[in-house]
């Protein structure tokens, strides 16, 4: 038999919560009874280092995603999702936010050049996650969590392996307290985000 | 948020890291007794423990080094204690006296050693293969697949360790300590734990003596045979497809790699594969099997040829016509994934490279996408002590002061703008190599190391400089906890791995009984700390033995704090008597400032500013400025 996975890399800054959303997309597997590996590949500092996550859904144990092999790229910054977007291929969808962070005393391609670039590559959604999560949610912490809601509306295939009900199941088991209601917020917010951007993408072809 | 399900009952799913998996497997097995010095990729075995202790019973502990964590470890075991101790692989360099020793002793009730490795050395200065260790110490070493596999292989290695009375290596690397996956809980956790023992003297089997270490490695020599015959059995060799003429076989996590690459190409039934648990030492019987039908055996394993060494002297010794491949298709450097072993297996059957997977090109723009190394985050303790460190030489005109660096967040010191950190080798090095370097070069010496290393392995060298006469300067960075590894605490905390107020013991007080003149500065205070280190460095020139503790805390732990407690941290930022002299984004290197594309001038992120207000110190203007007060009770979180 040969296994199919569902590969979901996710690219940031580290401190930008990609670690929660990996664990996030794990516990939503879970309760959806899909096993998953995650593999969380970060350096040596706790913050501000190039770190990414990958989730892999379906049976199987090795952890990381081939290059090429990801289905889905959520890419929580710019330049982080513009450096790992060889382990995309030209069928991939990437959902990014249009949150650009570069590094101290770099010189760096403006958001508007990496958009231009990796929407050449690949079936990109550019996503307001970081302003929606400070101006409507008032945390700006939660740009990960829309991004997931986001890349579910998206995404037929990822809602085939966990749905928002279990997304949201997920929260609840990830977070504590008066985190569960804001992200939950987030998760939603995020999934009619993607359902717009999805039907304005449709219109637009 | 591991407390929330590491107590879960029997029949329970949770998702587990690899270190959590092994944790839990520790509570199941009923350990009494865990110690660990932090370091990644291990920390989160023992942090977890430490979360649950007081609910299992369990003595859980951060010990000041992994010598002292083994030996801890080790007393509980011999003494009718399981026990369990974890370190990242440099740390059994550490901790390989009493390794060695506790072979030699052997153990009452289990005793797990987790050696964490860190192939690719995503936070490590090496890459060592510590299965190794194995063969040297005559310990076996149980090396896991998955996290899953991690979880019942490490409650199999009670087992183990207690019927050959022997120390087990439970061998993990990065990946699978930092993977999770769903994991079914086999057991509860037990009623009671036993934390109390009885230690039974012995004095020829406890006390290694010649007359004594003879007799038991002969004994040590006799069990490791047994070792080796008798556990040629699942769990620790598992055989699939028996009697092919190719074989692969893998050991530990590249297992993973194997099973995945074979079911890509469709190839599973073309080869025998054998999947080792236990590399260390190799059983004999089923390689002697294996050797009897294969002609062609790949072994897929990480770094070192641990197994093709061994598998190959078996085959040596039985005359086997066969070809024992191994480290000429698979790399020797770095982890391996799916991708390098699906290459490695092409490559082993003649195949070209192809992969089934093909990636978009690389972005490629101008300018190019930018290195994003880890950097000292915005409000970092160490930002401030480097920035100080080089105006004070340059005020007492020392000229190319050598600055031996230490392991911890403050490696990066390394980087521009700081260069203050010229080695960085391993724990404590930072002492011993400044001692010797200022008996031998003209220039300045300063050793910079961190609170928790120095607690670690600073204290030798410190007194080696004073007894020794060397010349060096220590500059100990105290931010009050180990806070590369996510803040643990340590002695001069005052806080235990559980949670227990303890009395500190403070760094200056330990420089000053050896004979330091030592200078306590908080780095916040920018003014007045310069007025000290430029004191501290004119004594340090005028023939004294100095030493500077610079104590600020972690911002990371500050935030958190804030957060806690509600109290607002201040924030600043760019006013318009700004020059665009760029003093501070040169100076500092501080993430929180940016300069945007089309903007010939800097701008404060207000997310991302701590308030440490060290950038409006050093701005020639006055152009930065408090834009947004902190509350009440602020300045003293940072204290």
């Amino acid at each position: 038999m040969v296994l199919k996975r569902f590969n979901i890399l996710i690219a940031g800054v580290g401190g930008q919560g990609l670690l929660t959303l990996g664990e996030l997309i794990g516990n939503a597997a879970v309760e959806s009874g899909v096993d998953v590996t995650i593999a969380e590949v970060h350096g040596l500092s706790q913050r501000g280092g190039s770190v990414v996550v990958h989730v892999r859904l379906g049976l199987g144990s090795s952890p990381v995603i081939p290059k090429g092999a990801a289905d889905l790229v959520i890419g929580l910054e710019a330049i982080e999702t513009a450096r790992y977007i060889d382990y995309a291929n030209k069928e991939s969808l990437v959902v990014m936010d249009s949150f650009i962070w570069p590094p101290p005393l770099s010189k760096h391609p403006s958001l508007k050049q990496i958009v231009s670039e990796v929407s050449k590559r690949v079936n990109l959604f550019v996503v307001e996650a970081s302003r929606i999560a400070r101006e409507e949610l008032k945390a700006v912490v939660t740009a990960n969590v829309i991004l997931l809601g986001c890349s579910l509306a998206l995404s037929k295939e990822l809602y085939s392996y966990i749905s928002l009900e279990a997304a949201i199941k997920a929260v609840k088991r990830v977070f504590k307290g008066k985190a569960i209601e804001v992200n939950e917020k987030a998760l939603i917010r995020g999934y009619s985000e993607g359902e717009r951007l999805g039907a304005k993408r449709r219109n637009a072809q | 948020m591991v407390e929330k399900y590491l107590l879960l009952e029997k029949g329970s799913i949770a998702l587990l890291l690899g270190n959590e998996a092994i944790a839990r497997a520790a509570i199941e097995a009923g350990v009494g007794f865990a110690a660990a010095y932090p370091g990644t990729p291990s920390t989160e075995i023992v942090e977890s423990l430490a979360k649950v202790a007081r609910e299992v019973g369990m003595h859980v502990e951060w010990s000041t080094n992994e010598k002292v964590a083994f030996e801890a470890a080790y007393a509980a075991s011999i003494a009718g204690v399981r026990a369990l101790v974890a370190m990242k692989h440099v740390g059994l360099n550490v901790a390989s006296d009493i390794l060695m020793s506790s072979a030699y002793t052997g153990v009452n009730s289990g005793l797990l050693i987790v050696s964490a490795d860190d192939p690719s050395q995503h936070s490590s200065q090496n890459e060592q293969d510590n299965r190794w260790y194995g063969l040297l110490s005559h310990l076996p070493v149980i090396e896991p697949w998955c996290p899953r596999n991690a979880y019942s292989l490490t409650k199999i290695s009670y087992e183990i360790s207690e019927k050959y009375r022997l120390p087990i290596i439970l061998r993990t690397t990065t990946r699978l300590s930092h993977t999770r996956q769903p994991i079914v809980y086999e057991a509860n956790a037990p009623r009671e734990v036993k934390t109390r023992g009885s230690f039974k003297k012995d004095v020829e089997r406890y006390v290694l003596v010649p007359a004594h270490s003879r007799k038991l490695k002969e004994a040590l020599m006799k069990k490791w045979a047994e070792i080796r015959e008798d556990l040629g059995v699942e769990p620790f060799i598992s055989i699939e497809n028996p009697g092919l003429r190719k074989a692969i076989v893998a050991s530990g996590i590249s297992y993973a790699h194997v099973d995945e690459a074979l079911d890509l190409m469709n190839m599973r039934n073309d080869f025998t594969l054998i999947r080792v648990s236990m590399p260390v030492p190799l059983p004999t019987k089923p390689m002697k099997e294996l050797l009897s039908y294969a002609r062609r055996i790949l072994v897929v394993e990480e770094l070192d040829p641990v197994v093709e060494l061994q598998l190959s002297k078996i085959a040596v010794e039985e005359g086997a016509s066969v070809e024992v491949h191994g480290k000429d298709y698979v790399p020797a450097n770095f982890e391996l994934n799916l991708e390098i072993v699906y290459k490695s297996i092409k490559a082993f059957l003649g195949e070209g490279p192809s992969a089934p997977w093909s990636g978009v090109e690389p972005v490629n723009l101008e300018p190019p996408i930018p290195p994003r190394p880890p950097t000292l985050c915005p409000g970092c303790s160490h930002r401030s002590t480097f920035y100080l460190a080089r105006v004070a030489a340059s005020k007492v005109g020392v000229r190319d002061p050598i600055y031996t660096g230490d392991i911890g967040c403050y490696t990066l010191g390394y980087l521009p703008p700081f260069r203050v950190q010229d080695t960085s080798l391993e724990m404590g090095g930072s002492i011993g190599v400044a001692h010797g370097l200022s008996l031998v070069v003209e220039n300045m010496v300063i050793a910079v190391i961190g609170d928790s290393t120095f607690y670690h392995a600073g204290l030798p060298p410190s007194i080696n400089v004073v007894y020794n006469g060397g010349r060096a300067l220590i500059l100990v960075l105290d931010n009050s906890y180990t806070a590369m590894t996510g803040h643990q605490p340590h002695p001069g905390t005052g806080l235990t791995a559980t949670g227990e107020e303890v009395k500190k013991i403070l760094i200056e007080d330990l420089l000053k009984s050896m004979g330091f003149k030592t200078y306590v500065i908080d780095p916040m205070n920018v003014r007045e700390a310069l007025g000290e280190f430029v004191k501290a460095y004119r004594e340090h020139l005028s023939g004294q033995h100095v030493a500077i503790v610079s104590r600020m805390k972690c911002a990371l732990e500050v935030l958190r704090a804030a957060r806690a407690r509600g109290i607002t941290l201040p924030s600043y930022r760019v006013t318009d008597n700004c020059t665009g002299c760029m003093a501070c984004v040169n100076l500092l290197g501080c993430p929180a400032i940016i300069v945007e594309e089309d903007s010939q001038k800097p701008q404060i992120l207000e997310e991302a500013c701590a308030g440490c207000g060290l950038c409006a110190y050093v701005c020639p203007y006055s152009a930065i400025i408090v834009s947004r007060e902190g509350g009440v009770g602020w300045r003293e979180l940072w204290s």
